[in-house]
């Protein structure tokens, strides 16, 4: 035991100095958090569509809501053909003779295809007497398995965790850079000929990351309860299960874990470790959902995402942030994340092996 | 007596290093290794500590702790003096008074006392030798392996290194010296062997290897040849 805590002491010391590898570690996911979260919020929030309706004007107060919010009406059609193609207006109802539902949308080509056809539907049932306020209403909506306060995929439930989960992968930089600095240096030659084992070795540096993973996962969230909402974004909405959360991050650090040791024994120079940890890293961003959440990628790339281990920790995360589920949701992620952490592991024992100190 | 006996030993892609060495090394001796580039010393002191098995041969002998001083400097740069000795006495699992005290030990025998709170990174290439030296005393060591440790040095800053490593001499304690530097290794060594190509060339008292020559370096060159290494 004593062994252990001085390999701990060390690592944490070492790294309590490596100001890059601190930044790297929590100010990059944490800025990453605010900056996407108040970027994205207009998509996956309700985003304002401007309209307005030539003709009826009164028709105007009645499809507004829901994101729609009605403009002063332009003077005449060529004036609202303007208005659209300037950017001005998403879309402008030109209403020649509403009793005969003789009317034409112009319509923004910027604007997405489902925003357009909610507001077509809002305007048929306009058209068929009805109020679409009163329409919706009736409609009876149940979000399932929402987590206390959440209830639906906002930018800051996306983007909370997704940049955790990149931040946390990031440990693979100062964990592979101490240990490549101690292979060049001959110290950990002097270790091993000082009898320290290697599996006691790995110990010593995997405790203390485990831990930075930890307190990564708890300073990100509080950034995305406090520091989002101060900056005029939406808060994140905790889930009554904190232990599942510890879990989810548990089961991510130990993949991480195994990337950043896989680096560490792998890589020959610092230089090789930078890249091949963060191109690796960023990759898997974009492939798991990170950067672009998954359900804006065509089913094509949807499918691909699932090789990422960042898509993985991602679901993970959601199932307890998102859906409130119980272990058993998380189940299918973290067994993924724990048997790629293990075979990564086992690969830089491996590895290790086969090429010594 | 510690026995080097019949040692061979070879990288994948370089072929044999170290073919069929013999050596014995007495204790209570410093003990000179001497060789060019690529001559196997350090491959030899590997395997001495234990870090690269031979292909063939064994080394005989009973050591309980073996102090290794490497070529490189071989401790933590972010690290203050103090925290690189308490972490490398750490895990060789000294701990409390016995830490303390070995720690006390190795400053003073390195004189490092002006300095146990300084990173590592920030001292001079003297101190920097001097502490690489107490992290292979922690333990007290009963055999040294010392690969160039005065690479890089001012000449003061050798002279203390040289009287230091002959201070460690002891009748309990066997000393491997390797050097480039043929007078210190006729200064402070008892015995010597000159290796190249992976071969013991001579071995034996130092006086017995000097022959009737001037200078360890005229019989090393002699030895050896002058043609140039990698």
């Amino acid at each position: 035991m004593r062994r252990l805590a001085a390999l701990w002491t060390k690592e944490w010391i070492a790294l309590s100095r490596d100001l890059h590898g601190l930044a790297v570690l929590f100010l990059m996911p944490a800025a990453f958090i605010a900056i996407m979260s108040l970027a994205l919020s207009d998509t996956f929030g309700e985003r304002r569509v401007e309209f307005a309706v030539l003709g009826k004007p009164e028709l105007a107060r009645q499809l507004a809501g829901h994101g729609f919010r009605a403009a002063p009406a332009p003077p005449d059609e060529a004036a609202g053909r303007d208005a659209v193609r300037r950017g001005e207006l998403a879309l402008v109802l030109v209403v020649k003779d509403w009793s005969t539902s003789d009317f034409r949308l112009l319509v923004d080509p910027s604007l997405p295809q489902p925003l357009l056809f909610a507001f077509q539907m809002r305007v048929l049932a306009a058209a068929s007497g009805a109020s679409p306020a009163e329409m919706l209403q009736a409609f009876p909506t149940e979000v399932v398995g929402a987590a206390s306060g959440a209830g639906r995929l906002s930018s800051v439930q996306q983007n909370v965790p997704a940049w955790l989960i990149f931040g946390m992968f990031f440990v693979v930089l100062p964990l592979s850079s101490l240990f490549i600095v101690e292979r060049r240096d001959g110290t950990l030659a002097r270790l091993v000929a000082q009898r320290v084992p290697f599996p006691l070795l790995l110990a010593g540096k995997l405790a203390p990351y485990f831990l930075i993973n930890l307190a990564q996962a708890a300073l990100m969230l509080l950034v995305g309860r406090s520091v989002v909402p101060w900056l005029g974004g939406e808060a994140l909405a905790l889930p009554a299960r904190w232990d599942l959360l510890a879990l989810a991050a548990a089961c991510t650090s130990v993949a991480a874990l195994g990337w950043g040791l896989l680096v560490a024994v792998g890589a020959r120079t610092l230089e090789q470790a930078t890249v091949i940890g963060g191109v690796g890293n960023i990759l898997a961003a974009a492939l798991g959902g990170i950067m672009v959440p998954r359900f804006v990628m065509p089913q094509a790339m949807q499918r691909w995402a699932e090789l990422s281990p960042m898509a993985w920790a991602l679901d993970a995360f959601h199932a307890v942030l998102l859906r409130g589920g119980a272990g058993a949701a998380l189940a299918p992620a973290c067994l993924k994340l724990l048997a790629l952490g293990a075979a990564l592991l086992a690969a830089a024992f491996w590895l290790h092996r086969r090429r010594g100190v | 007596m510690l026995k080097i006996a019949s040692v061979s030993f070879g990288y994948p892609r370089t072929g044999p290093v170290l073919k069929d060495i013999s050596l014995e090394i007495p204790h209570g001796a410093i003990f000179g290794l001497l060789g060019p580039n690529g001559a196997g010393k350090t491959t030899l002191i590997s395997i001495l500590s234990g870090l690269r098995r031979p292909s063939g041969g064994r080394v005989q002998g009973d050591c309980r702790a073996i102090g290794l001083v490497p070529q490189e400097l071989a401790f933590y740069p972010m690290l203050t003096v103090r925290e690189n000795l308490r972490f490398f006495g750490g895990v060789q699992n000294l701990g409390g008074a016995r830490l303390r005290e070995r720690l006390d030990a190795v400053v003073a025998f390195a004189r490092l006392e002006g300095v146990p709170d300084r990173r590592a990174a920030e001292l001079s290439g003297g101190l920097k030798r001097r502490l690489n030296l107490a992290i292979g005393l922690l333990t007290d060591p009963d055999l040294v392996l010392l690969d160039e440790p005065t690479v890089g040095v001012d000449p003061q800053s050798r002279a203390f290194l040289l009287e230091s490593i002959a201070a460690l001499r002891s009748p309990a304690r066997h000393l491997l010296y390797t050097s480039h530097y043929m007078e210190e290794v006729q200064a402070i060594c008892d015995h010597v062997a000159i290796i190249d190509e992976g071969r013991v060339l001579a071995a034996g008292p130092l006086a017995a290897v000097l022959g009737g020559a001037a200078s360890l370096e005229e019989v090393f060159l002699g030895l050896t040849k002058r043609r140039l290494r990698d």
